[in-house]
């Protein structure tokens, strides 16, 4: 059974921590070195997420639908992700086992993947603080 | 003195919760195999064989040999493309699906270095399902049955006859092609892009000029070491690695001291094949912005920024530097010492190998000024292959390493 019942909780959690990223002082500016547009599309449930991180421009996030091109997509289940920003999925294997898939400049993305770990524990605790001990233990 | 260490012990250690190996490619090794392409191709289903080269090999005749070794076996030559550049590019891909779909291809061979081979296997890919070369980027995004869940979906038989002993391609599911528009070399990797067939030949290396014999060679060598200490490492590539290294050791200067040496040539062309993985680190990191923005040869690149990493990475801990052990034991080097010492012979005897071959020993010396150093840290930090490198580097080390190799 997915981790999340539908998509607005993917948004509630894994949107919110997007949103936080996008908007936090000392990491926003270094995500947007990265200078693209990730879309971020789950499976089960089916949800979708775009991230743009453009240099010199606002972060934006969006939950669902967009009008934003996105120039990577990343496609996984939302259980993937939520797994990911556990700091319980390794890129790379998820990648070689088809776990994740990429589409577009992969490394655009991955080099950003050593910048999300200190946000780990940033999601452990919004899901605490949410009450939903149930979704720590992933 | 200090007694020789137990060979093997460190190999076996552990138990990685994850490992993945695949090899998808029938390899024939040995003399005179030129005339029997055909014979062997035909095996793999081919019967109108689109051959890729480029202008220098072609030049060669080694295209004629092969073209008349695949018709001796019944096959039917429908086009040859000899446009493939050194440094291919995703423009070139798509021409040449185009122009085998063009001839009524069914079938594709590589006679060329990892450039054509490369480029044989996304021309082969768009040609099969479609598409762009562009579009192709990524890694097991291939189309594949059940929805995107299932078995990849084939592509035309390929084979591929290496004329250089580096890139590996000829048994790899890799491709490595420039998008000169972005100055940015696109990575594609899956299952069907394993060539059904790989012919190793030591005449089809007999005109190779010695300086590329060592570049290449040295791209080889990167491999078995990256392999060999990568994160992505398991007990299936090990073997590969340390055999492969045995073979570089004792046959690479060889071949490009006397570049008639047949059978040095013949055992690199093996080594090459044993040693390639898309498991490696932060020397290819380094070295395909090298590549992409100032066009530096790849195993020039690789030979050059080894010896950095080595030390880098020998400095990283003492399971990191366990593993440089292992290979300084292949080496005959001490294997014993602090770990900065261990790092430190491997990538000196690495320096005096470059040397030796009359290889670039710097960046500079190839076209890499100071001032884009900056622009190599930020490729290097976005290659995939950082984040299998055994020793996390930032970006700051990145450009430490730089300058060091400049």
């Amino acid at each position: 059974m997915p981790y999340f019942k539908d998509a607005d909780e993917v948004y509630r959690f894994i949107g919110r921590l997007f949103q936080d990223l996008s908007d936090d002082e000392e990491l926003g500016p270094k995500f947007r070195k990265a200078d693209t547009t990730v879309q971020y599309q789950y499976r089960n449930p089916e949800s979708q997420i775009t991230v743009k991180m453009r240099e010199g421009e606002e972060g934006q996030v969006d939950l669902g639908e967009t009008d934003m091109e996105p120039e990577v997509v990343m496609t996984m289940e939302a259980d993937t992700a939520h797994r990911f920003w556990l700091g319980k999925v390794n890129v790379t294997v998820a990648l070689a086992r088809g776990q994740m898939k990429a589409k577009g400049p992969v490394a655009k993305i991955l080099k950003l993947v050593p910048l999300v770990k200190p946000v780990f524990p940033r999601y452990r605790q919004m899901l605490e603080e949410a009450g939903r001990q149930d979704l720590q233990e992933a | 003195m200090e007694a020789a260490p137990q060979f093997g012990a460190r190999q076996l250690s552990g138990f990685k919760d994850f490992c993945q190996f695949a090899h998808g490619t029938r390899v024939i090794a040995g003399r005179d195999l030129l005339s029997s392409a055909g014979f062997e191709f035909a095996k793999e289903g081919a019967h109108r064989v689109f051959v890729v080269t480029d202008q220098v090999i072609r030049a060669t005749g080694l295209v004629d040999k092969v073209e008349a070794g695949l018709m001796d076996g019944g096959l039917e030559v429908v086009g040859i493309f000899d446009e493939v550049p050194q440094d291919s590019s995703t423009e070139v891909c798509d021409r040449c699906a185009e122009q085998a779909r063009a001839a009524g291809a069914d079938a594709f061979l590589a006679v060329g270095g990892g450039s054509v081979i490369d480029t044989t296997k996304v021309a082969d890919s768009v040609f099969t399902h479609g598409g762009s070369a562009r579009e192709s980027e990524g890694f097991y995004l291939m189309p594949r049955a059940d929805d995107g869940m299932g078995a990849p979906l084939p592509i035309a038989p390929l084979a591929a006859i290496p004329t250089t002993a580096g890139t590996g391609s000829e048994v790899s599911m890799g491709a490595v092609v420039k998008d000169h528009e972005n100055k940015v070399k696109l990575e594609i990797a899956d299952f069907p892009l394993f060539p059904r067939l790989a012919i190793l030949d030591p005449e089809s290396t007999a005109t190779l000029p010695a300086a590329i014999a060592a570049a290449t060679g040295m791209d080889a060598l990167t491999h078995a070491v990256e392999g060999y200490v990568s994160l992505d490492a398991n007990p299936y590539q090990d073997g590969r690695s340390l055999v492969a290294l045995r073979m570089i050791r004792d046959n690479l200067e060889r071949a490009v001291e006397d570049t008639s040496d047949e059978e040095a040539r013949g055992n690199m062309l093996i080594a090459a094949s044993l040693a390639i993985t898309i498991g490696l680190g932060s020397t290819h990191s380094m070295s395909h912005p090298c590549g992409a923005r100032f066009g530096v040869p790849h195993g020039v690149a690789n030979a050059i920024n080894l010896p950095h990493v080595i030390r880098f990475n020998a400095g990283g801990g003492a399971d990191i530097a366990d593993r440089y052990r292992d290979l300084n034991e292949v080496l005959g080097l001490e294997s014993g010492g602090s770990d900065s010492a261990v790092g430190d012979r491997l990538a000196t005897h690495v320096e005096g190998m470059i040397e030796r071959m009359g290889l670039p020993t710097r960046l500079s010396q190839v076209g890499v000024p100071e001032e884009g150093i900056p622009a190599l840290a930020d490729g290097a930090m976005g290659d995939g292959l950082t984040l299998l490198n055994p020793r996390e580097p930032t970006e700051e080390d990145y450009v430490e390493l730089f300058r060091r190799a400049l």
